[in-house]
């Protein structure tokens, strides 16, 4: 499916990918007969994009979820965005450079740039913004990026200086991407009441493409085109976010052409395969910037073994998978990463599947088939527990083929189904209450690994499995300190062939990511890093 | 009746109060809370110790109901967790109109369809008719409602385009009574149909008890015409037994209508109680838990009070 538009940090980092299949998902429609004017370009219309959870404040330093964030992208504008190939570009920054010790950024903001009200955005704006989160009275989620931030400088009404404690890569990629906030309007508010006001959900004014017309309880948000949108106006009249919770219902809206865009999920793969046959809809697709695994508990004596986890992946057919399950929307993936995403590293050791080798290693590990078939070891038996949350069916479906696939090297699994909430809880720190997972992560517009094998992430961060490699360590904690793409890319292909020959997890797959377009919308392509990339430029054809 | 009224109404207070404690208790039990969503490996443990703090998350259970409870009496539901700053009674007020419209509208079509449906197969009593009634009200019992939903959006929406998918209204158009009938048809049919199979059986049954009365057979042999027969002396008395079940039917409506909201993207207090629910926003959820629990004690009063309405044997 498709997965969040990486406007910005919503994206973030990499966002625990839920039920990345049936969680937050979006989909995007167009209303189909108000675009439609003379001439082959149309100008207005309103783009609608339906989601099937409700957005909760549109303020980027409190909200976490997906919809708010993707219409924040509409409403606001950060330093800087990245295009389709998670290149930062210029946004409220016209350009911007950085001393050769990578500690001081300057930012040379655009002069034509306008909040909604008319009021005109400078340093100041950006100043007020990015020290909300450094403030001790600030009561949000967002910390942890500004962190490294040791000073924020006003040099003159369009020229910013940021000042940071220690070279950091994904500074300009997830950092420099929040959005700017209007100091005009929220300067005087004391930062402690800030994700409480109004202005969050009644009156969001931004410096983005769209503003803020009405938020329709339940229904809807509609924005309407900021015409002094400083990349140019917007050529759609406006755009309508609808709120459609159940996805069967918001396929049959795409069906009649009511939704002429939207990210298809693995399971409306073949509808929306119909629908282009017919001509309804232009089908787009490519890698998602994802990775769906098995995790293993490392603090769990079953798998300390690495041939024992070698062992677990060869007995997996994920070919087989992708065939059954996804209906060939993925691609086998043996490590970490994300073919979509410019990190990725293909070099890594292959682990086939070969249920013969995986008895093999195995038996070299000491586990000898029992009485009853399950393989002992010490007396102790070979079984544990696999977990995974009902907010997404197809790691349900995937948990039961890795049951058989195990069974058949005599190994004893029992599924266990969590909602949510209770999923998260058990596995996530400080609980780590599980044996295996089928899990996924989806990577946010940094490809920084550290968050998932650093051993500093074990006690609280995604390191759920505790996994712990020294060299990994020292590889992961240098990425971020290198400036130069190349060279960082070599550094985290080095960490990644390593984490790949550990298996602390059976990579599965690398999910295929579908986008649904009406025939008549001219401008959106699928692609992992933005889907709604110079959305401005959008219009619908005659 | 109204020293009656008004002591069932004090009887009420006591039995809010349980459900809200039990409710409290429950939401309290699942697993995690509001910070559970926001998995993100850019979100500090720490910056989620001060939501948690802010949100007085950390008290004991004892001291956030009490807090609920003391803010509740006064009416005010307080704020959400989620939806930062946005008062509960907003989202309620905003949301329970178009529930309560679905579900007075399919309580109607439910009535109206299945009590002239019952009373007719009684009459014809292993008939033909009958059977067929009998069999399509079975399939109604055995259908889920969300999958009768799915199926009338594919074949009239999407096929025959004779209905909107979803929604209480088209966007941009000016409001008007038309459009938004359009919309609620759907989903009240639907809604009505999870009940629609029982109550044509009850009524069917209720009427043939009814028939074999004593006062049926008397007014029959007294020349009473058929039609006047079945709908003055029997339908009046039938109906009693179907009250009991309208009481009965109100949670299954308010229940009900949390599925049917969420197929038809009808925004109602039912969909607002599953986001809640999945979100861990326990004032939203406590909002809705004592809405729902109120309106059916209320819709029991008002079954009680229509048994003395139709049964001249009941006097409060």
């Amino acid at each position: 499916m498709l997965r969040k538009p990486l406007w910005k940090v919503a994206a973030l980092a990499m966002i625990l990918m839920i039920g990345a299949c049936s969680q937050p998902e979006e989909a995007q429609n167009i209303d189909a007969n108000a675009a439609v004017q003379e001439g082959s370009e149309a100008e207005g219309g309103n783009l609608v994009l339906a989601t099937t959870a409700a957005p909760t404040l549109f303020n980027p330093y409190y909200s976490t979820d997906t919809s708010s964030s993707t219409i924040e992208g509409f409403l606001f504008s950060g330093l800087v965005t990245v295009d389709q190939d998670f290149n930062p570009e210029g946004d409220l920054a016209e350009s911007w450079d950085f001393t050769d010790d990578g500690l001081r950024w300057t930012f040379h903001l655009r002069e034509n740039v306008k909040w909604h009200d008319g009021e005109p955005m400078t340093a100041d704006d950006v100043v007020f913004s990015y020290t909300i989160p450094k403030d001790p009275d600030y009561v949000g989620p967002r910390g942890l990026p500004f962190e490294i931030i040791e000073e924020v400088n006003k040099i003159d009404d369009y020229t910013v200086e940021f000042v940071l404690s220690e070279p950091y890569a994904p500074f300009i990629t997830i950092t420099a991407q929040f959005e700017v906030l209007p100091k005009h309007i929220l300067g005087e508010v004391p930062i402690a009441e800030l994700g409480k006001h109004p202005f969050n959900t009644k009156e969001p004014i931004g410096t983005g493409p769209f503003k803020f017309k009405e938020w329709k309880e339940g229904e809807y948000i509609a924005l309407e085109a900021h015409e002094d949108y400083h990349l140019g106006a917007p050529k759609l009249d406006g755009l309508l976010y609808k709120i459609v919770p159940d996805t069967n219902t918001s396929m049959a809206q795409l069906q009649v052409g009511e939704i002429s865009m939207a990210g298809i999920s693995p399971e409306y793969v073949g509808m929306a395969q119909d629908l282009e046959a017919k001509g309804m809809v232009k089908l787009e697709s490519g890698p998602s910037n994802a990775f769906e695994y098995i995790g293993y508990n490392l603090r769990n004596e079953l798998f300390q073994d690495k041939k024992v986890r070698h062992a677990l992946t060869h007995a997996i057919d994920r070919e087989a998978i992708i065939q059954a399950i996804l209906g060939d929307a993925g691609t086998v993936a043996h490590g970490p990463g994300s073919p979509a995403n410019w990190a990725f590293n293909p070099d890594v050791p292959k682990f086939e599947y070969d249920p013969e080798k995986a008895k093999q290693l195995l038996k070299e590990a000491g586990w000898e088939p029992g009485p009853d078939g399950i393989l002992e070891k010490n007396g102790k038996k070979f079984e544990f527990a696999l977990k995974t949350t009902s907010a997404n069916e197809i790691r349900q479906q995937i948990a039961e083929v890795a049951q058989q696939q195990w069974a058949e090297i005599g190994i004893k699994t029992s599924i266990e189904v969590l909602e949510w909430s209770a999923y998260v809880e058990q596995t996530s720190p400080p609980n780590w209450n599980f044996d295996a997972i089928v899990a996924g992560w989806s990577i946010g517009s940094d490809p920084d690994p550290t968050w998932f094998w650093h051993t500093s992430e074990i006690e609280a961060g995604l390191n759920y499995n505790g996994y712990s490699n020294p060299k990994v360590d020292e590889l992961l904690s240098e990425n971020t300190q290198i400036a130069d793409l190349e060279e960082r890319k070599a550094v985290i292909a080095e960490a990644d062939a390593i984490v790949t020959e550990d298996q602390p997890n059976t990579f599965l797959y690398y999910p295929e990511g579908y986008l649904a377009i009406s025939p008549k919308l001219v401008g959106p392509s699928y692609n992992a890093a933005n889907t709604y990339y110079k959305i401005h430029e959008w219009y619908f054809e005659q | 009746m109204t020293t009656y009224i008004i002591r069932r109404c004090l009887m009420a207070i006591p039995l809010l109060f349980l459900i809200s404690v039990i409710s409290f208790g429950i939401m309290k039990m699942a697993p995690g809370d509001p910070t559970a969503l926001m998995m993100d490996p850019m979100i500090k443990q720490e910056n989620l110790e001060a939501y948690k703090e802010s949100y007085g998350l950390n008290d004991s259970i004892v001291v956030q109901y009490g807090r609920w409870l003391g803010n509740m009496v006064q009416g005010n539901f307080g704020e959400s967790f989620i939806r930062q700053g946005v008062p509960v009674s907003e989202l309620i007020t905003a949301r329970l109109p178009n529930t309560l419209l679905l579900m007075l509208v399919s309580t109607f079509i439910a009535f109206i369809i299945s009590i002239p449906l019952g009373v007719w197969s009684a009459t014809k009593r292993n008939s033909l008719q009958d059977y067929a009634i009998t069999v399509v009200s079975f399939l109604g019992v055995a259908t889920p409602n969300f999958w009768i939903g799915l199926v009338l959006i594919m074949v009239l929406s999407v096929h025959l385009g004779w209905f909107p998918i979803g929604g209480v209204a088209t966007y941009g158009e000016p409001f008007s009574i038309w459009d938004r009938l359009h919309h609620l048809v759907l989903p009240a049919f639907v809604l009505a149909t999870a009940d629609m199979a029982g109550l044509t059986r009850y009524s069917r049954s209720s009427m043939l008890d009814v028939l074999r009365q004593d006062y049926i057979r008397t007014a029959k042999a007294n020349g009473f015409r058929q039609k006047t027969v079945i709908f003055k002396h029997g339908l009046r008395n039938a109906l009693i037994p179907i009250i009991t079940i309208f009481g009965l039917m109100l949670p299954s409506f308010i229940g009900g209508s949390v599925i049917i909201e969420s197929v038809f993207a009808w925004p109602g207090i039912g969909l607002l109680f599953m986001e809640a629910a999945f979100q861990r926003d326990y004032p939203v959820i406590m909002a809705v838990v004592v809405i729902a629990a109120t309106l059916v004690v209320i819709g029991n009063l008002l079954a009680d009070i229509l048994y003395a309405v139709f049964d001249p044997r009941i006097e409060y």
